[in-house]
């Protein structure tokens, strides 16, 4: 359990000691990118606490999802529409969904812990 | 096993996830530069853009006077230059006055013996047309009849037994013939041949008597009235 989160620690003091920073105007891209990253890493952690986790699914399903975020986000700043809110809600629900499954497995997990 | 792998895999995610985080944070998180200048460097700097702004601003104007200036040099030497031109055009084509040395000959009819006019006074056109070509001959740049301004296209014709020169009646004589020539001497030399031509004889016989008067220094031309009707002349392409 404490591994991912040190990963992300990790990952972000990465991060802000290479100091690397995009041209703002593909900020959008990477915003879209991290939302869909989370909503990936959500689900893994849901489909771990069902027990229905796949690897494959899992690395697969976290790639294609930004890649596919970001092109979407492409894909609507050319066509003057923006196609990037769609990709905001669509993950934006499934991360609250997601959260509340954990929630929810977690809380019964508890109880039932408790009840022991 | 499987856990610990499947701990691995959460935690690339989860540190790729959190090193965007980073990035994004540090791209929408400009640092902000807080200004810490008070009134008084506020101002300073204030004079100095001001400084700055009324430089560029002389700089402006110079070039701009300049540039005014060039537009009208240019403007002015063109005009000044088409102006000389027609002036020049007009005073060769006769269409302004024109003053010089010259010469004014007078022709009268001829008195007889009892000092009666001849009854028959007429100015023969080809006569006319002899006598200015000798003058053109022996030097006139500008000649007048009668006050008719004498140019390339001028015509001396006989209408109904009046001559009439550009469609200007000579019949009522005495009138003058003004001639301005180059310079004093040009009039001295045009008085002298006149005086010994045949065309003062020829005159005589049309009962007409020529006088010549000596040379002046001062003699005005009126300009051609009309307008030149140029009917046969095309410019050359």
């Amino acid at each position: 359990m404490w591994l991912p989160l040190m990963g992300l620690v990790i990952g972000v003091i990465i991060g802000l000691l290479t100091d690397i920073r995009i041209p703002p105007e593909y900020s959008n891209y990477l915003s879209i990118a991290i939302l869909a990253a989370l909503d990936t890493l959500f689900g893994g952690i849901r489909a771990q606490l069902q027990n229905i986790y796949d690897e494959k699914v899992f690395v697969s399903g976290f790639f294609f999802n930004i890649l596919l975020a970001a092109s979407l986000a492409f894909l609507g700043v050319h066509l003057g529409v923006d196609l990037y809110l769609a990709a905001v809600f669509a993950f934006g629900v499934r991360l609250f969904q997601n959260i509340a499954v954990i929630r929810r497995i977690l809380l019964t997990k508890w109880t039932s812990n408790g009840e022991k | 096993m499987v856990g610990a792998q499947k701990n691995l895999y959460f935690s690339v995610t989860a540190s790729i996830i959190g090193f965007m985080v980073a990035i994004q944070f540090q791209t929408v998180s400009e640092p902000v530069n807080r200004d810490t200048r008070d009134t008084w460097e506020l101002r300073n700097d204030l004079m100095g853009e001001k400084e700055l702004q009324s430089e560029l601003l002389q700089e402006i104007r110079m070039v701009e006077d300049t540039l005014t200036k060039y537009e009208s040099e240019r403007e002015m030497s063109k005009g000044e230059l088409l102006k000389e031109t027609l002036e020049e055009l007009k005073i060769e084509a006769g269409m302004s006055d024109v003053s010089g040395p010259g010469i004014i000959l007078t022709l009268q009819p001829v008195m007889n013996e009892l000092g009666h006019e001849v009854p028959m006074s007429y100015v023969s056109p080809s006569l006319l047309q002899r006598l200015i070509n000798e003058l053109n001959m022996y030097g006139a740049l500008h000649i007048s009849i009668d006050g008719q301004r004498v140019i390339n296209t001028t015509v001396i014709r006989d209408i109904g037994t009046v001559t009439k020169i550009d469609g200007h009646s000579l019949n009522n004589l005495p009138f003058k013939i003004k001639v301005i020539t180059k310079g004093s001497e040009e009039a001295e030399k045009l008085f002298k041949r006149i005086e010994i031509s045949d065309i003062v004889e020829d005159f005589f016989v049309d009962n007409l008597q020529m006088m010549i008067k000596k040379p002046e220094e001062d003699i005005e031309i009126p300009g051609y009235q009309d307008t030149i009707r140029i009917r046969y002349m095309e410019p050359v392409e």
